[in-house]
């Protein structure tokens, strides 16, 4: 038995790792060919050479683009303080040109302890950032871009893309473009224009292999052993968990789970709910907590729908499953409704409500995201005669119906 | 109940959330000038007395294992958090147990809602107003996602966000991929995000992609939980109790959400009550058959009017208030079969209500064989016609007035049936045997006719005609008649109109 003051420090511990990013992905940033690696040689031959460069790093969400970037700028902002200025953009919050144009400017600003003017101009800014630009590279300074989504800047006439690499061709700026995006084509997006002054530089970053995930398992959830913690409880702790990597059951648990959603990410919300789960008394984790964070991770949402729904909705989803094995293309609520009539004349089922009442359980079921309208004007007519289809699969049907507590057996037979 | 006050607030803003599809960029550009505010932790703390666990777990039944999981995520104050979507039907709890569970750790956390915030600008000045403590001060409008970071690095101590998300908003608006990752755009450990949402999060489509939240779901009541929980603060629990025994099972059937459930419920238990005298009695076996047996007939009665809870479709406010109006009519229609109408009309609004009917239902080749000058006697030779057609043909007619419901037509066609209309109606009621002739028919109808416009805006705005789009040839706005057949009949009856003779069946 541990003191609960230990575990409850080890489970803080561990869950303020899983939430730093910074943490994560530090051990895989070691190897010489890492993206780590090589994207650090872009930043700081620009840096060192006086030159510029653009890159583009792309991968899948939850990969650990903007963690690697933020590390390599951490590591470079040590290494050279005092040379890099650092311009953040978010293409969810920058996409315009007017706006990012602007926050460049106030960034700038801020950076170099100058007054920023709100009213300025689109022009002024520009003008402002070019003229910020020849002044940096001749004070030898390197101005680092991150466009954080930057498939979202492509979205207008790229002006602001074009005004960045067009400065970019003279000998006198100094400054490195690094757009980050989850689109693997971004760099298609460009404008012809924009895209002969890209350098066409990419990082791709790919799912972690096996050996990182444990690499990466180890880093994160093993206790340090000279802190705080008692060592006697480290020291445990450690062993434990490492006897259950060994665990054939445990690492089907996580390549299961990795197959499915193989970004780090992924692995990282795993973890959490793992880790969250751990009992405190026992102080240990243990492989039950990563089995139970399995199985409320891989949900199925439409299931959980259905075993929700009331027989009468239940009633409404096989009638339009009736209707849609009928090929009818086209079908809407009072089409169910007499397919739901049509059934209740022909078995006498002791389910048999107005059509006010049905409408009102069709509409649960249209909130419940288990049926959608097919046409999107909408408002137009009301929802009686606005066409419908289903959401959800035949057999997903079928067997929800299955699993229903008390669905009456009648209706299985109906929807098969 | 809580949920309540939240839906009826909401009705309204999910059209108007549709119609706003501002995107974030306006918001973003905004900058704020002086963030002058020393907030401090405790003002964004639940108001009122910190609660125990076991008052927490005992307000929800059956809601146990989810409040341990959700304590498990939220962890201690001290320690970061990911992302939760907490998802689960209407009225499972979801918002009232976050709430009070925050009531119950004694952390600070911000709670808005997108439906009463439906504007991005809204919401986030909603978000900012509360974290800096600002009560609405008109000179200073600061909003934006940029700006959200700003507080938190400037009060930099813990507290928590707690966004309350519908799906309402996914539809052309960008806020949503940006909600989503609001997490990694702000970066700062010390903030968490929980998503309520009642639609689980498959539902929320994006190009974008997000990093999915660790998922918690609330799943429906079962009986068992349903029953505690209306047995809840009932004066007479014995009684209740006998009384849920008989009606909860055949109304589960229909629904399984509480707030619809507790609606019905609470009219009918007065239905219940009505023959005893002492309602601290305790049934016995015997009360009991003879209050269910005078309770029978009212239940089938009640199954079949579970309207009584407005719908909230997102068709708009209007519409529910013409559909309540409807549905109300209905209503006297199932139970007592009088032939009364149960608000006023004037006669003229009624010819029109009738004469638009008939020209939804109607082809309009038929009109001239219908309504010409020699009256009603001709139209049914000529409707046999119809009959001979095929029977495929038919069927596949039929199939399609389903599918399309009621066809929309002109205001002139409109108005031509409605002259038609109300010059036979004359006929009828003057007892005049002879065919009058046209240009005095006309005469006649001249003040019916002077107010038919105003009558039909009145009958749009009713909702029993509704305006549809324009035709693309003719240019002129066409309508659509959405009234029942059985309340057009009812309406024909009222002022002696024989409807049946003109509707044309397929």
């Amino acid at each position: 038995m541990v003191s609960d003051n230990a575990a409850e420090k080890a489970l803080n511990l561990i869950r303020s790792r899983l939430c730093n990013p910074n943490f994560i992905f530090r051990p895989l940033c070691n190897s010489p060919d890492s993206n780590y690696s090589k994207l650090k040689f872009i930043v700081s031959s620009s840096v060192t050479e006086a030159c510029n460069n653009s890159v583009l790093l792309l991968g899948p969400r939850g990969s650990g683009k903007v963690a690697v970037l933020d590390l390599v700028l951490e590591d470079l902002l040590l290494e050279y303080p005092d040379m890099i200025t650092l311009i953040r953009l978010n293409g969810l919050l920058h996409s315009d040109d007017n706006s990012a144009v602007k926050e460049i400017a106030r960034q700038l600003c801020v950076e170099h302890q100058l007054l920023f003017s709100k009213m300025a101009s689109f022009d002024d800014n520009s003008e402002f950032m070019i003229a910020m630009l020849r002044e940096c590279g001749l004070a030898h300074k390197t101005i680092v871009f991150v466009l954080d989504e930057f498939d979202l800047f492509t979205q207008g006439k790229q002006r602001l893309l074009y005004a960045l690499l067009d400065a970019m061709q003279s000998v006198t700026s100094q400054a490195v473009v690094i757009g980050v995006s989850c689109r693997l084509d971004a760099d298609q997006l460009l404008e012809k224009r924009v895209k002969s002054r890209f350098s066409h530089r990419k990082l791709l970053f790919l799912p972690p292999s096996e050996e990182d995930i444990y690499r990466l398992l180890d880093h994160v959830l093993s206790l340090p052993v000279d802190s705080s913690l008692p060592h006697d409880y480290a020291i445990e702790f450690n062993a434990k968990l490492h006897s259950m990597f060994s665990d054939e059951r445990f690492r089907q648990v996580i390549n299961s789970y990795m197959n499915f959603s193989p970004a780090v990410r992924h692995l990282v919300k795993f973890l959490f709910r793992a880790a969250s789960d751990m009992d405190l008394k026992l102080g240990y984790l243990s492989f039950e907590n990563f089995k139970s964070a399995i199985s409320s991770l891989q949900r199925q949402p439409k299931m959980e729908c259905l075993r929700d729904c009331s027989i009468l909705e239940l009633y409404i989803l096989v009638c339009m499953k009736r209707l849609e094995v009928k090929e009818q293309n086209s079908y809407s609520f009072s089409a169910v409704m007499k397919e739901y009539k049509s059934i209740h004349d022909s078995f006498q089922t002791s389910d048999y409500y107005s059509q006010d009442v049905c409408l009102r359980a069709f509409e649960h079921v249209l909130q419940r995201g288990l049926v959608c309208f097919a046409d999107g004007r909408g408002r137009i007519q009301s929802t009686e005669f606005r066409p419908v289809k289903l959401l959800i699969s035949f057999a997903e049907i079928s067997q929800g119906l299955k699993a229903h507590h008390s669905c009456p057996a009648f209706l299985q037979k109906l929807a098969s | 109940m809580g949920e309540d006050e939240v839906l009826s607030v909401t009705r309204r803003t999910t059209r108007s959330s549709s119609a706003t599809a501002i995107s974030t960029k306006n918001d973003v550009e905004r900058t704020k000038s002086t963030h002058i505010c020393s907030p401090s932790l405790n003002d964004l703390l639940y108001g009122g007395e910190p609660i125990d666990l076991d008052v927490l777990l005992s307000n929800f039944p059956g809601r146990h294992p989810q409040i341990c999981e959700l304590l498990q995520i939220l962890g201690p104050s001290n320690t970061p958090m990911l992302p939760i979507f907490v998802y689960g039907g209407p009225s499972t709890g979801k918002t009232s147990i976050i709430l009070q569970l925050f009531r119950y750790l004694n952390r600070p956390f911000v709670y808005s809602s997108c439906r009463t915030c439906y504007s991005p600008r809204i919401l986030f000045e909603s978000v900012l107003n509360q974290l800096s403590h600002h009560r609405k001060n008109a000179t200073n409008g600061y909003s934006s996602v940029k700006r959200c970071e700003k507080p938190s690095d400037f009060v930099n101590f813990l507290r928590e966000a707690l966004v309350k998300l519908v799906r309402d908003w996914d539809k052309s608006s960008s806020i949503l991929p940006l909600l989503f990752n609001l997490d990694s755009i702000l970066n700062i450990p010390e903030v968490g995000l929980i998503f309520i949402s009642s639609t689980p999060p498959d539902t929320f489509y994006s190009s974008m992609g997000y990093i999915e939240p660790v998922p918690i779901y609330f799943p429906n009541y079962s009986e068992d939980d349903l029953r505690q929980i209306l047995l809840r603060n009932q004066a007479y629990p014995k009684l209740y109790s006998s009384f849920l025994d008989a009606v909860l099972r055949p109304f589960c059937r229909i629904t399984r959400r509480l707030d619809e459930l507790s609606a019905v419920f609470s009219s009918l238990f007065l239905e219940y009550c009505k023959p005893l005298n002492d309602l601290a009695v305790v049934p016995n076996e015997d009360l009991k058959r003879r209050l269910f047996s005078n309770l029978q007939p009212h239940i089938s009665l009640f199954l079949n009017e579970t309207f009584r809870v407005l719908s909230q479709s997102s068709s708009g406010a209007e519409r529910t208030k013409g559909r309540e109006l409807r549905g109300s009519k209905r209503k006297i229609g199932t139970h007592d079969e009088s032939d009364e109408l149960d608000f006023h009309m004037s006669t003229s609004a009624k010819y029109l209500l009738i004469s638009a009917f008939l020209a939804s239902r109607n082809p309009a080749t038929l009109d001239a064989s219908l309504f010409d000058s020699r009256g009603g006697s001709d139209s049914r030779k000529r409707r046999r016609k119809p009959s001979e057609t095929a029977k495929g043909q038919k069927e596949a007619e039929e199939e399609e007035l389903l599918t399309k419901g009621p066809g929309s037509f002109p205001l002139e066609r409109l108005l031509a049936i409605f002259q038609c209309i109300t010059s036979v109606a004359e006929d009828y009621l003057g007892e005049e045997v002879q065919v009058e002739d046209s240009l005095e028919v006309e005469g006649q109808d001249g003040p019916l006719m002077s107010d038919v416009l105003l009558q039909l805006s009145s009958l749009c705005n009713a909702n029993f005609i509704v305006k549809g789009g324009t035709c693309p040839l003719e240019g002129s706005t066409r309508y659509r008649s959405v009234v029942t057949e059985d309340l057009a009949l009812k309406v024909a009856k009222s002022v002696k109109f024989p409807l049946a003779k003109y509707v044309y069946r397929r």
